[in-house]
């Protein structure tokens, strides 16, 4: 690759503002929120900040010119390392593209740019009565853009589903560098779901550069509740017991003791510190549902051994118990100087036995593990803590994730809820997927992307490469016609 | 050997991996195939595929053949593989509310099987005993209580499909959230079937609300039925349905009411369901004739009839549009397309779903001339329009999915990439795929 050719022609495109070449600044585009010690650092040979789909497009279209990987990336708040520039490139950074193009009050959505923050969004429509329900705890920091790469999750997707759900079109880039909208306003646009497959596909078959997302209208009334358990066993069962009695909270939040002492010393949220594990519940709807379910939540909640059950009764309460849940993961800062968070999804039945699993393996290993998580959903986020200056500590930390999540599939979970696969998980894809599950993965991504240029090494096992399709499907057709393959 | 003896060895082979059917039920557009088979287990499934792949035999995947209306003609047909033996509820989570179902169990089974847990998917057709929960996706048919509980699309958490190599290939999985690897559901969500035959498919499945209850207002004018339905869904409110329908489309439900009539289906428990029309009813009565609360059954079997409005069945002498356009500015094609109609000899009957933003308009006349005359005009109508069924006759020189949308280059891109050979649905989706 000419470095120096493609330089100056990405400095035409987005003007000597929109190019960061200074390596000291660089360097923060070098890592994403995940570990260094597990996803490494990555520089790209080129960091540009476009302002305008025209820029995007162009880059693209410069990036087959030169047959670069190209690496889009929003905040970097990811923690599956999947805005890291494998293979270099051009790393193609969306936070300038941040403008709010349009709210539609009267028929529920907005057009905005991938740049936008996701909180700044709900914090936008809230004043006309809408908001964006998907909520990652990283929603102060990470964009719209990168919860479509990732289909991101939060609390609120208990009720309202994940991003996928909201997301009604997108304009995207394509990697041969055409620009075209998906979907619309009205659902069941013909042909082939674009949208639905754009979406989660972690910046490996487009750029996106526009979203149109729906807008949620805010509900008549909320309802958090906090139940407090003597341990992680009695707070799953409840868990259970909620889903499975047709109620559907807005959120349902487990912490266990460990997080809750962290988030208390940092923040006061109120949460009762002696507590082996705490339910944040919310409700919310209509007056009448939310006050029918509150009672229905308390009572079942008691049944299962709550030793506490509380409700927020001003919203000012009610912020701090989120403000709580929302920085839990800030708060572990306070016990250890690392932690490695696993983000992984069971059968919600299976989180009783789960947790039980979490705490053996965190004693096997030695290893502290705090819980704060999407439990309605059986989202897990188990914590390992450790210390990456002491020897063997990060062996041992892999070691203990890995069978967490062995555990998780073999219970008939998955490996990511909501952090996606990236460069993080790709090698654990065979866990659940075979060959063949994999192969058609790759068909779709071949057939977006047949020069392979976006995001590469991400998401497919190492070693695992779209040619291979091809090998595989002779084999099966020649097994089938009973021919030696060779 | 010759090309057809080839073919003919092929059909001959595949005709012993299945219990064969009578091919006069398998009609498509005029077209009958010269085999039918009904594999019995996916293993079976995927042999015939891989079989039927390398003669490059054109094959249609059949399900209740409740929906066969929607698809551009044929462009041959030699096999049809009935997939109703494939009918297992593999696995069912009552406490965890999701379930694995194949493609050829009906709606019926499923729901009856469901129902008998207090869980429900959220869909309604007056044909549940025949429609397979596989065609339901292929063809991406959801009713207007996907305003309240998503698409069927947005319950799908998992699938499993055979590709014409004869690959087994899954996506997804049994947890409610999953981002491992790309949404292969969605890739199938309406795709007609025509990059792989649909096996097994997981959904989250929803609590059966305990009540429901529907407010049904008739009005005199459009912009009054309208103005209600629009401030229904503007409010706090939480209704799990809105449409709205004309005279006769409210008849064919069987709704005698004049002029234009909105209804709204509340669901949950029994007190809350009762406040809830109540207040619906409050807030659509000022400009209204005639206000009505429908409960229980009453409410249930009406809305299995709207489902009946909108789906892609064969009509006879008629053609059903659906057409999608933002909720506020449905009323507004409401009337485009009755002036569309202007100097054709055809009966409208429209049902918009005000819920969601589509409107379902159902034209009948004898001439297939102006039915092709009546589709013309209509499908420059909107977002986006699909003719969902009409007779062969009216499908010549046109592609019932519309507009050729921008992503047509990469839909190809899928197709060639999963089914190089074109042997699945040959002619019938989208750009003639």
């Amino acid at each position: 690759m000419d470095r120096q050719a493609l330089q100056e022609r990405l400095l035409r495109i987005v003007g000597p503002d929109g190019i960061i070449d200074d390596p000291d600044e660089l360097l923060v585009y070098e890592y994403d929120a995940s570990d260094e010690v597990f996803a490494g650092h990555h520089r790209p040979d080129i960091t540009v900040l476009p302002r305008t789909a025209d820029q995007v497009q162009e880059i693209v279209k410069l990036a087959n010119e030169f047959g670069v990987p190209v690496t889009p990336r929003g905040a970097g708040t990811g923690l599956a390392g999947a805005a890291l520039a494998v293979r270099g490139g051009i790393l193609v950074v969306m936070t300038r593209m941040n403008r709010v193009l349009e709210i539609n009050e009267r028929d529920g959505y907005a057009i905005v740019e991938p740049g936008v923050i996701n909180l700044e969004l709900s914090q936008l429509t809230q004043p006309r009565g809408y908001f964006f329900a998907p909520d990652p705890s990283s929603q102060r920091a990470c964009t719209i853009g990168g919860n479509v790469a990732n289909n991101s999750g939060g609390p609120h997707c208990l009720k309202y589903g994940v991003t996928s759900n909201h997301i009604l079109g997108l304009e995207v880039v394509l990697p041969n560098g055409e620009r075209i909208w998906t979907g619309g306003p009205a659902p069941e646009s013909p042909g082939i779901d674009l949208t639905g497959v754009l979406v989660g596909s972690e910046g490996t078959l487009g750029i996106v550069t526009k979203v149109m997302v729906r807008l949620t209208r805010l509900p008549e009334a909320v309802n958090v509740l906090l139940a407090a358990f003597a341990d992680l066993e009695s707070a799953s069962q409840a868990t259970s017991a909620i889903i499975a009695s047709g109620i559907l909270p807005a959120a349902l939040e487990m912490m266990d003791h460990l997080t809750i002492k962290a988030v208390e010393a940092a923040f006061h949220a109120g949460y009762p510190e002696d507590a082996g594990a705490v339910l944040l519940i919310e409700l919310d709807g209509l007056a009448e549902i939310v006050a029918e379910s509150a009672d229905r939540v308390v009572e079942l909640c008691r049944g299962c051994g709550a030793t506490e059950v509380r409700v927020a009764r001003t919203p000012r309460e009610r912020e701090l118990l989120w403000l709580g849940r929302k920085s839990a993961f800030g708060a572990m800062g306070r016990l250890a100087p690392n932690y490695y968070l696993v983000d992984t999804t069971v059968p919600r039945t299976k989180l009783p036995p789960t947790m039980r699993t979490v705490e053996e393996l965190s004693r096997e290993y030695r290893l502290r593990i705090a819980n704060v998580f999407h439990a309605g959903d059986g989202n897990l986020h188990p914590l390992v803590l450790f210390d990456r200056f002491v020897p063997g500590e990060i062996e041992r930390v892999l070691r203990c994730t890995t069978d967490i999540l062995q555990y998780c599939v073999d219970v008939g979970g998955t490996l990511s809820g909501e952090h996606g696969i990236g460069l993080e998980k790709r090698d654990y894809m065979t866990l659940i997927f075979t060959t063949e599950d994999l192969c058609a993965m790759a068909g779709l991504k071949r057939s977006f992307d047949p020069r392979e240029l976006f995001n590469p090494d991400k998401v497919f096992p190492s070693g695992f490469s779209c040619g291979e399709v091809n090998a595989i499907r002779q084999q099966a057709m020649a097994k089938r016609l009973g021919i030696e393959f060779v | 050997m010759s090309d057809r003896a080839v073919l003919q060895q092929a059909l001959d082979r595949i005709a012993t991996l299945g219990a064969r059917q009578e091919p006069a039920a398998y009609e498509v557009d005029g077209l009958t195939p010269q085999l039918v088979v009904a594999p019995d287990s996916p293993a079976a499934l995927q042999e015939i595929l891989s079989l039927a792949n390398e003669a490059g035999l054109a094959t249609v995947p059949w399900g209740g053949g409740t929906q066969m209306g929607l698809g551009n003609l044929p462009r041959a047909f030699d096999l049809a593989i009935d997939l109703r033996k494939l009918n297992a509820i593999v696995q069912y989570e009552p406490d965890d509310l999701t379930v694995a179902v194949q493609a050829g169990c009906t709606l019926g089974e499923l729901g009856a099987k469901l129902g008998a847990h207090g869980q429900m998917l959220p869909v309604d057709f007056p044909t549940a005993d025949r429609t397979t929960i596989g065609g339901l996706v292929a063809t991406g048919l959801s009713g207007p209580r996907r305003y309240g509980y998503g698409a069927l699309r947005d319950l799908l958490i998992g699938i499993t499909f055979a590709l014409p190599s004869g690959q087994l290939s899954r996506g997804g999985g049994m947890v409610v959230k999953n981002v491992s690897g790309y949404d292969m559901m969605r890739l199938h969500y309406g795709a007609l079937g025509s990059l792989g035959v649909i096996v097994q498919l997981n959904f989250k499945v929803i609590p059966k609300p305990r009540a429901e209850r529907t407010v049904v207002a008739a009005y005199r004018r459009l912009s009054d039925a309208a103005e209600a339905a629009l401030q229904v869904r503007f409010s706090q409110l939480a209704p799990t349905a809105i449409v709205l329908l004309d005279a006769l489309s409210a008849q064919g439900v069987g709704l005698e009411m004049p002029g234009w009539v909105v209804s709204l289906r509340c669901e949950g428990p029994a007190t809350a369901v009762q406040r809830q029309a109540d207040r619906i009813s409050e807030v659509v009565r000022p400009a209204a004739d005639r206000v009505e609360v429908l409960e229980g059954h009453e409410s249930e079997r009406l809305w299995t009839e709207v489902g009946g409005s909108i789906g892609a069945g064969r009509l006879g002498r008629a053609i059903r549009v659906r057409i999608g356009q933002t909720p506020s500015e449905l009323p507004r094609l409401a009337e485009e397309i009755d002036r569309a109609r202007t100097g054709l000899v055809v009966e409208l009957s429209r049902l918009l779903d005000i819920g969601s933003g589509l409107c379902y308009a159902t034209l009948a006349a004898e001439r297939d001339e102006d039915l092709q005359l009546a589709w013309q005009r209509l499908s420059g109508l909107g977002l986006h329009a699909t003719l969902l069924t009409a007779p062969p006759g009216v499908k010549v020189d046109t592609d019932v999915f519309g507009r050729q949308p921008a992503g047509l280059a990469v839909m190809r891109a899928l197709k060639e990439t999963f089914d190089p050979n074109r042997i699945l649905n040959p002619g019938r989706f989208i750009g003639r795929l």
